[in-house]
């Protein structure tokens, strides 16, 4: 039973974890090309620090890694599930 | 590998699943043992020079301004005389890959010595170790404290506990914003509690992950979230050393009396004390061989040490050596495995290195004026106007020299008397460029901009841009 058999803790690590790093690089290359100073995201001029947009851009990227890797999760765990119901001795 | 590495290494069904029960079992706390001995010393050693970097580091100064400062709100990186630039980004790249080379390289040579003695989980996990021992007493005390139900002595000491860990954490915190915001500036802010929002939050963010990681999670960090843990054994070869329980030396093992022969009762050396399980901060025992668990810290190897001493026993039942070695074969140091990573590592280095001395510390960018492809003077002339951004990136202010090549008389026309850049300064400097219409064969003529400081003809950049006419 594969989606008993991980507790909740290390789901939310499994998928919090990388999508972290991950966030890290797209912030650190994101923001080498690009300086928030000459961002307009929908054409306003947002008036917030560069601190500010790093670490706006910084969550958007962990929170879209993040979906991506409970993707990942979802699939894993329901391709074991199904795997289960068709052998269900093992 | 695959016969010392049974747990992670197994391949068929049955191991994966014995592997992923193992992985995902819930986790018991493990009370590490205090431990003395040589590989304890250099451990401390090692916490207390990292630890040291770390807190002082980013209150060193440079030439007037904070040594070590990658300062995001400025888009420059200061690395002592040293003064990066987003388009520098590559330099940083590099430097992580070659770290990443070097721990591939340190760990074929010599094992996890970076989880056992550098890693920064270990090294606050030290830390924080060491504060719960203050405060909660030894390992036997801990368990003690923590089978009682809570009362008003248990609440004291774990409320004193958890305040020394909270504060330790918020000065890592604040240290580590420290890095990206001039730390002198940050603490004035703070003790005026005038802290920015994402300050206050990275603060509080740094501050939670080292409490939670080195207070909570500790050894669960290495075995669950470490991905440097699950691939290290890649790395690994016959000749890498590892700690290592001698098995034919110590079995069979078994309880004795210290006058006792164990030869005479058929015993080996390990008297079954398990002090080496007890010292073990991921809660392994040696004895069973290497586990990917081991972050080779060597604290059974004091711990055993230890005890071999005061058996009058030889030392060394626990102890670094080579899966080779235990076999009685050889042991190589130099193998092709070292060898290429050696190579591949010095190869990076010098290019990083040659790149990085012989890099041009002057940017120029040429933008077109956006609002009106081009103009005509009342002379009579083709006008466009340009804005070039000079990015000085050297140590020192330079006075540059401008010039414009591709259509013949094309004259520049400034506003400023000399273009002067301070060290670390952007200049935008309009430009205005006049041609006769006749030169013109085209509608867009390729031209290019010369840059050259005055002192210094290698200071030179080169920007090619278009030239717009009406044909």
């Amino acid at each position: 039973m594969a989606e008993k058999r991980i507790p909740r803790s290390q789901k939310c690590i499994a998928v919090l974890w990388p999508s972290f790093l991950v966030a890290i690089i797209a912030t650190g290359l994101f923001f080498s090309a690009f300086d928030p100073q000459d961002l307009y995201p929908f054409g306003k001029d947002t008036g917030v620090s560069r601190l500010g947009i790093y670490s706006i851009g910084f969550l958007c990227f962990w929170l879209i890694s993040t979906i991506s890797g409970i993707g990942t999760l979802y699939f894993a765990i329901t391709n074991c599930m199904a795997r289960d119901r068709e052998n269900p001795g093992k | 590998m695959a016969a010392a590495n049974p747990q992670i290494s197994g391949g068929s069904g049955a191991a994966d699943e014995e592997v992923a029960r193992s992985l995902y079992a819930k986790t018991e706390k493990i009370y590490p043992r205090e431990v003395h001995g040589l590989f304890a010393r250099l451990r401390v050693l090692g916490v207390l020079g990292l630890l040291g970097i770390y807190y002082v580091m980013p209150w060193l100064q440079w030439d007037g301004q904070q040594a070590l400062l990658l300062d995001l709100p400025a888009r420059k990186f200061h690395i002592f005389f040293i003064t990066l630039w987003p388009q520098d980004f590559i330099y940083l790249a590099a430097l992580l890959i070659i770290a990443g080379l070097t721990l591939f390289f340190v760990t074929a040579l010599a094992g996890r010595v970076w989880c056992g003695y550098a890693c920064p989980q270990t090294v606050w996990t030290e830390a924080f170790l060491w504060i719960e021992r203050k405060v909660e007493g030894d390992r036997m005390r801990q368990q003690k404290l923590d089978a009682q139900s809570m009362n008003v002595r248990k609440f004291g000491i774990k409320a004193a506990k958890h305040l020394l860990w909270g504060a330790f954490s918020a000065w890592t915190g604040f240290t580590f914003v420290g890095y990206f915001t001039p730390i002198l500036e940050l603490g004035h802010r703070m003790l005026t509690f005038n802290l920015g929002p994402w300050e206050t939050f990275w603060v509080i963010f740094y501050g939670f992950a080292t409490y939670g990681n080195a207070g909570w999670m500790r050894e669960q960090v290495c075995k669950y979230m470490c991905p440097y843990a699950r691939f290290q054994s890649a790395m690994f070869d016959k000749d890498t050393l590892i700690v290592s329980y001698i098995e034919t030396r110590g079995e069979p093992r078994g309880s004795r009396k210290r006058s006792a022969d164990p030869k005479a009762l058929g015993l080996g050396d390990c008297i079954d004390c398990t002090m080496c399980v007890q010292v073990c901060p991921t809660g392994i025992d040696i004895r069973n061989g290497l586990q990917y668990e081991c972050i080779a810290c060597s604290a059974c190897i004091d711990a055993c040490d230890d005890v071999m001493e005061r058996m009058g026993y030889e030392k060394g039942l626990i102890k670094y050596t080579t899966e080779n070695t235990m076999e009685g074969k050889q042991s190589h140091i130099v193998r092709p495995r070292v060898v290429i990573y050696a190579l591949i590592l010095a190869g990076i280095m010098g290019m990083f290195a040659w790149s990085f001395t012989t890099r041009v510390a002057l940017g120029l960018d040429v933008i077109r004026d956006r609002n009106q492809l081009y103009r005509e003077t009342d002379e009579g002339q083709i006008e466009n106007v340009y804005t070039l951004k000079i990015l000085n990136m050297d140590a020192a202010a330079h006075r540059f020299r401008l010039k414009v090549s591709g259509i013949p008389g094309m004259q520049m026309k400034m506003d400023l008397p000399e273009i002067r850049v301070d060290s670390g300064d952007v200049l935008e400097l309009p430009v205005r460029l006049q041609v006769d219409e006749d030169e013109l064969k085209t509608r867009s003529t390729q031209i290019t901009f010369d840059l050259v400081a005055d002192d210094n003809p290698a200071l030179s950049a080169t920007e090619p841009a278009r030239f717009l006419g009406p044909h």
